[in-house]
């Protein structure tokens, strides 16, 4: 199925005749029924249709069959989906807190609540985290914040089909614009408890490291890694619901087995870990670059951060292509 | 991609021998789901004919093959289930024929479901701009109708106030106007026609015409056959996903009708017992020679001929034939002991002729309920429902207040100042 909303560059035979072409005004005007049925004087009648001869085809082949045009649509799509992005982003983080007495609250609530368990629990003596040069407040509370980035994104792609399932089951518009607004979301999220790590720095006397401007990238390369596995299992999770409830389930033991509440470990065994856990290595790395300055986590980080590009593109192909088969199976 | 031959400059819509598979079978659907997702990933997908129909699934359209001009309204009409919205989906790019093309020329726009993301928390203006950007119109786009939108729908003293305060009437008087205001070049309307109270109603139908004479062209979908003649000019029928009429809107409409009877029909043919001692035979409806024939004009003579059978004498027979309408039910019924018509029905049989001479009824589809009794109120023989089935196909009525419209003309008068 090749769609192209309103951008024409990618349709090969499609003659472009923008320059607003009102063919024939006058017999078009005339074509409609009944005349003088409507001779309503007060209201004027419309300007001449804008028209344009841009062809719209669809029939039972794979996109991907042409794989550079599907590349081509996606990036279209993604462009003429920022508007109406912009606008659902708005809808949503308005109607989030509107109808709030504790409004952003809500945002920080989550990782306070579960750094001040953790680190109960660590001065309890229940675990030991390891050897660490920095607060440990403020490594698990930056750890608790970067997963939870993680695994938002993770869920995102599924969560977002199911909640628009109305709009996408109905309407056409660009399905990529959706995604622009989960990661925005993710992203808002996550720069809000950022915030709380600026009261935390400054009660916990952490020194300021210079890599603090390279965490970003690590950031947003991890947010979009969570988004390119989420995009992989959303049509499963669409399609079978057992999918969303083993996501549910294994959450709480994935976060254990991610090196948030304790120091990555150096030698085998444990040190698969930051190895196998996709969410191990570019959190390390941010939190590294965030918090100590210095890291051993570079290079496994960067070969993850390389991988994300060709992951989160076929995440997006992957998308693209099975929402047609999802919206059919779809009650609407 | 291509121009299919037939894409002249006027087609806007090219619907080519397009075939779509559905599966009722829930847990099989899945499955079939993630086969088909691993076919797309892979670029397996392709058209798909009767052999490949798996377990479970069928046809929910079969073979459809339909144009629409620049500036045309078809009216796609049809029973629950004919397919319809399933044409209108693929139409909208929302799911992929499994066999067959579809092209389009131009901008498509959609008006599924009014209102679609509204967000109730927030006001009527901040819900415009929303619903607008989801059916693809830019801000800057917005800004210049947003006047208009608020004035059609007639909300401009609560449109800061949240839509959670809106009445159900309002809401969609809104979602209609942002919706009305967008001008694509085909506009596809599943079931929105049936809302508001009647003056706003009777505001969209003139907006549409006005849409459609400007050049654009609509596709709608409704089983509100009677309020089709305001807008529409023709009709495209489904029937159990094949397409069974493309053409004038009133024939469509009366092929409609009559399919909306053809389900009582078989109904009622499995309620019909057997082993009865008289009964309805052969009904055949003719023209004034005679002559058997479907289709009518107003004002025509039509002749209903009943053959009745008997196995033992039924003296002094009676005979009530019923005229009806699927959609209105029983016309009139009319007995031949009103007019004192004495027969009886033996063993050959025989067959009784009801002749109804300058036909009154307008554009519709009919047929006539039949029942045979003997002299006494309580001697049933038999009755025969859904027989005859006839159809009238013009002169054109007319919805707007021009000339003729309901199921029958009436004859009278006009008189002006006394």
């Amino acid at each position: 199925m090749k769609t192209d909303p309103g951008n024409s560059n990618d349709v090969p035979l499609a003659i472009e005749r923008r320059e607003s072409v009102s063919d024939a005004p006058d017999s078009n005007l005339s074509m409609g029924r009944g005349e003088g049925q409507d001779k309503d004087q007060n209201e004027e009648e419309f300007a001449p249709l804008q028209t344009s001869d841009v062809v719209t085809f669809y029939d039972a082949k794979s996109e991907i069959r042409s794989p550079v045009k599907l590349i081509k649509n996606i990036i279209a799509d993604f462009l003429a989906g920022r508007e109406l992005a912009w606008r659902l982003f708005l809808r949503n983080i308005r109607g989030l807190y509107r109808q709030t007495l504790l409004g952003l609250f809500w945002a920080f609530l989550p990782p306070i609540a579960n750094t001040a368990i953790w680190i109960f629990l660590k001065q309890a003596g229940v675990f030991d985290m390891g050897e660490i040069t920095v607060n440990g407040t403020v490594y698990i509370l930056s750890g608790m914040i970067l997963w939870q980035a993680f695994i938002d994104a993770f869920q995102m792609p599924l969560n977002m089909l199911n909640k628009n399932k109305n709009m996408i089951s109905k309407l056409n518009f660009p399905r990529e614009s959706l995604l622009l607004v989960g990661v925005g979301e993710v992203l808002f999220d996550l720069a809000i408890r950022m915030l709380l790590l600026i009261p935390a720095f400054l009660i916990f006397q952490v020194a300021i490291q210079p890599t603090v401007l390279l965490a970003p990238i690590a950031i947003l390369a991890l947010v979009l890694l969570g988004t390119a596995l989420g995009l992989l299992i959303m049509p499963f999770g669409s399609l079978y619901q057992d999918v969303g409830r083993f996501i549910g389930m294994v959450m709480p033991f994935w976060m254990i087995l991610t090196p948030i509440i304790y120091m990555p470990k150096t030698e085998l065994p444990g040190s698969l870990l930051n190895w196998l856990n996709p969410a191990s290595p570019l959190l390390l790395l941010a939190r590294d670059w965030l918090l100590i300055g210095s890291t051993e986590f570079l290079s496994t980080g960067l070969i993850f951060a390389a991988a994300v590009l060709p992951v989160l593109l076929l995440g997006l192909i992957v998308y693209r292509i099975s929402i047609p088969v999802l919206v059919e199976r779809m009650t609407a | 991609m291509f121009h299919s031959s037939t894409t002249s400059n006027d087609v806007i819509l090219d619907v080519n021998h397009v075939w779509k598979i559905y599966c009722r079978h829930l847990k099989r659907a899945m499955w079939y789901g993630i086969k088909d997702l691993g076919r797309e990933v892979i670029g397996a997908g392709q058209d798909r004919t009767q052999k490949d129909l798996r377990t479970g699934e069928f046809f929910a359209v079969r073979d459809a093959n339909f144009q629409v001009n620049r500036g045309e309204c078809l009216a796609m009409i049809g029973p629950n289930g004919a397919g319809k919205s399933t044409m209108l989906k693929m139409v909208n790019g929302l799911i992929k024929p499994d066999s067959g093309s579809i092209a389009i020329t131009g901008k498509i726009g959609a008006l599924i479901e009014l209102g679609t993301g509204f967000n109730p928390i927030l006001s009527g203006r901040e819900n415009i701009y929303i619903n607008a950007a989801v059916l693809g119109m830019k801000k800057t786009e917005v800004d210049l109708l947003f006047d208009k939108i608020v004035e059609f729908a007639e909300l401009g003293h609560v449109i800061d106030d949240p839509i959670k305060t809106y009445s159900s009437g309002m809401r969609v008087r809104l979602g209609f106007s942002v919706a009305a205001n967008l001008r694509p070049q085909l506009l596809l309307m599943d079931e929105v026609l049936a809302v508001g109270d009647v003056g706003f109603r009777m505001k969209c139908f003139s907006h549409l015409n006005k849409l459609v004479k400007s050049g654009v062209s609509i596709i709608l979908v409704t089983h509100a056959v009677g309020m089709l003649q305001r807008v529409a000019t023709r009709s495209v029928v489904f029937g159990q996903g094949k397409i069974v009429h493309d053409g004038e809107l009133e024939t469509g409409c009366t092929i409609y009708e009559e399919m909306l009877g053809a389900s009582d029909r078989v109904r009622a043919k499995k309620k019909e017992t057997s082993g009865r001692v008289a009964g309805v035979g052969d009904v055949e409806v003719c023209n004034a020679s005679g002559q058997p024939q479907l289709e009518f004009e107003t004002g025509e003579t039509i002749q209903l001929r009943v053959h009745l059978n008997a196995q033992e004498t039924v003296k002094n027979a009676r005979l009530v034939v019923a005229l009806c309408s699927p959609v209105h039910g029983v016309l009139s019924s009319i007995s031949t002991a009103y007019q004192d018509v004495r027969f009886d029905v033996d063993a050959p049989g025989c067959v009784v002729t009801l002749k109804l001479p300058e036909i009154p009824l307008l554009i519709g589809s009919y047929h006539f309920n039949i029942s045979l009794l003997g002299p006494e109120t309580t001697d049933f023989y038999h009755r025969s429902s859904l027989r005859g089935v006839f159809r009238i196909v013009g002169p054109p009525t007319d919805a707007n207040g021009y000339g003729l419209n309901g199921i029958t003309k009436i004859t009278h008068g006009w008189k002006v100042n006394g």
